[in-house]
This record gives C-alpha cells, sequence and structure tokens, in this order.
C-alpha cells in the first residue's frame, strides 16, 4: 500500500528515482535496504524520513552522501547525480551521521574549525563562527577541552553544532538529537527551523514522532525499504482512519466498564481517577455503539473523541499488522 | 589542493596534541641506530662482511633504520583509519568536498614529509656522532626514495585497513607483516649471508627493494644494475598498491 499526498512546488534539491540498494552477501536472501524508493524534496523544506530499525532510512542518507552507490536506480542533491558527479555534491551537502564523528584528539573548538576548514571556510569567518556556535550550543565553557574528556550527552551537541559552522544549501541529520537533553535539543530544533527559513533544505531521521511532527514540512514513512506514506503531518495521521482516541471521563468508574474498554483491544489505554483514554483501531460506529451502551451503565461526563496521532499512523502503518502482511 | 592542505593541517593538529607522538614521530629511528646499532657493531667488533666489504655495523643499519622508519610510519597512519572508525570520524570525512584521492594523498604527502624529516635528522647525526661515511652527492635520491617508500607502504597497508573491519585481525596481518616483511628483508643483516630459503624470500620483498636502494643511495653500497631492478620493482609496487587503495576507498566503504 503506497500513499502520495501533496505536490512539488519549488526547485527540487533531493531526489530519487526507483532506488534499489542490495549489500552484499544478501543477494542469495533477496534482501534489499532499499526496494525502488522514489522521492523529491524541495528547497528550504524539512523532510522527515521515518520508519523502524533496518527500514533502510539510513542507506538512503548514505547514498545520497556518496558514501555508497546504489545498487540499481539514480538520486540527485542539488541536480548533481551522486554517481556521476559526487564530488558536485559533496560540496553541496553537510551532513550529521547517526555515528558520533569527532576528532577526540582535537579540542571542541578546533573540532569545529578544522570542519570549516574542509568546508572551504576563510580563516577569520571559522573564528567568529566557532564562537557563535559554541555560545548557541553551550559549548563555549567546554571550548578549550578534548573531545575525548567530553560527556556522552556534549560529544553529540558537538556533532550536531558542525553543520551549522557553514552554509551548505543541504544538510542531511541521521537520527541527531538522540542523546540529547531536551533543553538542547530545543536549541537544535530551532536552528534547524531557522536554516529552513533561510533556505536551507534538510533531510531528517529520527524516531522521537513528536520532534519529527512538529519540525517536518514532509514525512516519507519507510518499510523494509519502501515507501508506504508520503506527505504533511495531517495528510500522514489521515492515514490512520480506523484509529482514534478517545478521552472519556466517568462519574464513577467500575471494573465491568474497564474490562468493557479492554474488550475493544486499545493499542494504548491510560486510566487516572475516574478519566480513561484510549487509542483503539476500528470502525467509528462500532466504536460509537459501545460508548452509548457504556452511558447507560455510568454516566459519562466528559467525552472527546480525535483521530490518531503521528505515532498511532506509525504503529498502524509500519506496524506488527503491517510486517505481517508483507 | 586546498583539501590536500586541509588534511595536512588535520594531521598536524592532531600529532601536535602529544609531546609523546611528536617524540616518537621524529626521533624514533635515531633512537634506534643509536641504542641497538652501536650495541650490534660492538657485540660483531669487526663491523660487518656483506658482498666482501666490511663495514661498521651502524654504516650498514642507517639505510634498515630509514626504511623500517618509512614502513613503521605507513603502519601508523593505516592503523589511523582504525582509529578514525571507531572515531566515527573516517565516514564524516568521505561526504566532505574533497575526492578520494584528495584524502589519500593529503595523507601520504603528510607522512612522507614526516619520513623525511625523520631522516634529516637521523642521518645528520649518524654523520655528526657515530661518523657514518654518507655518499652525499646521492642524498636527493635517497630522500625521494624515503618519500616513495612511505607511499609505497602506506598504500599497501591502507588496503588491508579499508578492507578489515575487525581490529583484531587487522592487528593480526600488521603483527605478520612486521615479523616476516622485516626480518625476511635486507633491513637487519646482508642478504648473501642469509641461509637459502631467507634469501629467496627477501628477494620479493618490497621492503629488501626499499632498503636496498636507501643503501645504495646513503652510503653507496651495492651494483647500480641491481638497484635499477629493484626501483622498477619497488615503482610498480607502489603504482598498483596506489591503484588498489584508491579503488578500496572508492567501493568498499561500508559493507
Amino acid at each position: 500500500m503506497s500513499y502520495v499526498v501533496g505536490y512539488c512546488m519549488g526547485n527540487i534539491a533531493v531526489q530519487t528515482q526507483d532506488i534499489i540498494k542490495v549489500y552484499k552477501g544478501q543477494v542469495r536472501q533477496r534482501a534489499r535496504a532499499l526496494d525502488g524508493l522514489t522521492l523529491s524534496v524541495r528547497e528550504g523544506e524539512i523532510f522527515g524520513l521515518l520508519g523502524r530499525n533496518g527500514a533502510g532510512k539510513t542507506t538512503l542518507l548514505r547514498i545520497l552522501t556518496t558514501l555508497i552507490p546504489p545498487t540499481s536506480g539514480t538520486a540527485s542533491v542539488m541536480g548533481y547525480d551522486v554517481q556521476r558527479d559526487a564530488l558536485k555534491v559533496r560540496q553541496h551537502i553537510c551532513a550529521v551521521l547517526q555515528e558520533n564523528a569527532l576528532e577526540m584528539f582535537l579540542s571542541v573548538k578546533d573540532n569545529l574549525t578544522t570542519y570549516a576548514r574542509f568546508h572551504s571556510m576563510p580563516s577569520h569567518e571559522r573564528e567568529r563562527r566557532a564562537v557563535h556556535v559554541m555560545e548557541r550550543f553551550g559549548l563555549a565553557e567546554h571550548g578549550s577541552k578534548k573531545v575525548m574528556d567530553l560527556s556522552g550527552g556534549l560529544k553529540r551537541r558537538l556533532q550536531v553544532a558542525k553543520v551549522f559552522m557553514v552554509d551548505k544549501p543541504v544538510v542531511f541529520l541521521d537520527e541527531a538529537t538522540t542523546g540529547m537533553d531536551p533543553i538542547y535539543k530545543r536549541a537544535v530544533l530551532d536552528a534547524i527551523r531557522e536554516q529552513a527559513r533561510s533556505g536551507r533544505t534538510i533531510l531528517l531521521t529520527t524516531h522521537i514522532l513528536q520532534e519529527a511532527e512538529e519540525l517536518c514540512d514532509t514525512i516519507a514513512m519507510i518499510n523494509r525499504g519502501k515507501i508506504v506514506a508520503l506527505g504533511d503531518v495531517n495528510a500522514i495521521k489521515a492515514k490512520a482512519t480506523s484509529v482514534f482516541e478517545v478521552s472519556i471521563t466517568f462519574e464513577h468508574l467500575t471494573d465491568d466498564v474497564v474490562a468493557s474498554l479492554h474488550a475493544l483491544a486499545p493499542m494504548r489505554l491510560e486510566q487516572s481517577g475516574t478519566s480513561v483514554v484510549l487509542c483503539v483501531n476500528g470502525v467509528e460506529t462500532h466504536l460509537l455503539e459501545t460508548i452509548t451502551q457504556l452511558s447507560r451503565r455510568v454516566p459519562i461526563a466528559h467525552l472527546e473523541i480525535n483521530g490518531g496521532t503521528l505515532e498511532d499512523a506509525f504503529v498502524e502503518l509500519l506496524g506488527p499488522a503491517e510486517e505481517k502482511k508483507t | 589542493m586546498n583539501m590536500i592542505l586541509a588534511v595536512l593541517y588535520r594531521e598536524y593538529r592532531i600529532r601536535a596534541t602529544s609531546f609523546v607522538w611528536m617524540f616518537f614521530d621524529l626521533f624514533m629511528p635515531l633512537v634506534y641506530l643509536l641504542m641497538f646499532g652501536i650495541g650490534l657493531d660492538k657485540a660483531l667488533s669487526g663491523g660487518i662482511v656483506s658482498e666482501g666489504i666490511t663495514m661498521s655495523y651502524q654504516s650498514f643499519f642507517l639505510a634498515g633504520v630509514l626504511s623500517m622508519a618509512c614502513f613503521g610510519i605507513a603502519i601508523n597512519t593505516s592503523y589511523g583509519f582504525f582509529v578514525d572508525r571507531d572515531n566515527g570520524i573516517f565516514y564524516e570525512f568521505l561526504t566532505y568536498p574533497m575526492t578520494r584521492s584528495q584524502f589519500l594523498i593529503g595523507k601520504i604527502v603528510f607522512n612522507c614529509s614526516l619520513a623525511v624529516l625523520q631522516s634529516v635528522i637521523t642521518v645528520s647525526v649518524g654523520v655528526l656522532v657515530l661518523d657514518i661515511p654518507i655518499r652525499w652527492p646521492l642524498m636527493t635520491v635517497a630522500l625521494v626514495g624515503i618519500v616513495l617508500g612511505t607511499a609505497g607502504w602506506f598504500f599497501f597497508l591502507a588496503i588491508f585497513a579499508l578492507r578489515i573491519h575487525r581490529n583484531d585481525i587487522f592487528n593480526t596481518v600488521l603483527n605478520v607483516a612486521y615479523f616476516v616483511l622485516m626480518f625476511g628483508s635486507s633491513m637487519f643483516y646482508p642478504v648473501d649471508t642469509m641461509p637459502t630459503w631467507l634469501r629467496t624470500l627477501s628477494l620479493f620483498n618490497p621492503l629488501t627493494w626499499h632498503t636496498d636502494i636507501l643503501r645504495f643511495a646513503t652510503i653507496g653500497f651495492g651494483s647500480f644494475e641491481t638497484i635499477m631492478a629493484e626501483g622498477i620493482a619497488f615503482g610498480g609496487f607502489l603504482i598498483v598498491s596506489f591503484l588498489l587503495a584508491v579503488h578500496t576507498l572508492r567501493n568498499a566503504i561500508l559493507r
């Protein structure tokens, strides 16, 4: 099942066409990391790639950053083919890879300036930008420390801070905020938004769906190397057509009412006092009938029914049921 | 050019963070020559004889210590791939705006510069303190040999460093390479005094070719015809290693 929602406006910054990637040793098993993946990302867009572990997100980013070639299909960044014009592609991108990538023996400041030097930034600009970036990401007091002496969270912050040293038009972020505390995660998200507003294209992967929901203009959900849903957040949420989040406050709550709610086989159920929030996957009329029956047994003080969250859509589109189908 | 300079600068910054590294980078071959060279020269008392020529062991060993320095620098640099991979920076480098060749060349230019500096220090002290009779007119050839030797060994070992992803396996390869290549060469002793099987092995060993070239260029030992043949063979070894290293870097980055 594949959904395509919305349409492209403006210039295309990143494009893939029928990308297939089969890793060595997997050919006989016919296991494909990417299986005919096609997508387009517009300039200035924040594009989120979501999927379970092993869905193919990192493989796609590795192809787009010219680290590995696709087995077949084409991919381009700012109009340059990732295989034929790999150097041109690298001149237009910067990337935060999933693994930490730091010079352990160098100081925080030297990591930033060395990175900028590789991106041909003039000396005075490197120094000025390093001071600004260190202040923004809370690294100023650690500027002269060697990276090997930093905590894990600080290392990740530095890793992400590097891409804000340079002004490349396309930024790839592979689970960039993983391991960051909420305050600096917020600073990174703000910085990403700011960069997108200035015209940079951001392509990111994340497992934090709330982050994707508030940040991304467009989301692609990937499963087993294929896109299963593509569109803006609301469009993706709408894919979970049979998922409802129901909040009910009863005047009093009895065990048999709770048992009746459990009988709906909710995807999640949270109970607090006489209030219950449950997420169910089912037919709307059946759900309403059940609630009506419950209201006859125990009066309902408050009732609210909403569509599912992005997480609900994620679970419905990529969860165990979909896994069985594939 | 900017990219090669950026790689050079990065290598320099890392080395400059440790005084111990700087000491070993610059003085290790000299310390080897002064300790091992002098010790063995005293043990041999009358010097060493090869192809009917008698010379002090330090004179003989000077070329050995220079080729060992090139080999050692190449081993350290290729091992650096593992450190870079552990630190994650290796893959990030490959997304920087430079070609794979520029990356390799930047690394090798830095290490060749280091090898030349090491050699100048070692030869100077060898002449001034140990009275080694250097053949000065061929010193340029020696320096070229040091540069090409370092490059050749780096490219050769980089192929293994890039293909092998497990640290323990790469360490084993390095240990075997150290043991077989160094002791199966003319680095420590003359080839003509070796048993036949070891002599045969050493004749096909690029470390023997490299050491012989440096020995000819520093103290004038060896026949010109043999050195030319060994020079051509080492040139072939260098070119093949470079092409294979670039190919490996392009195609076998990630499994």
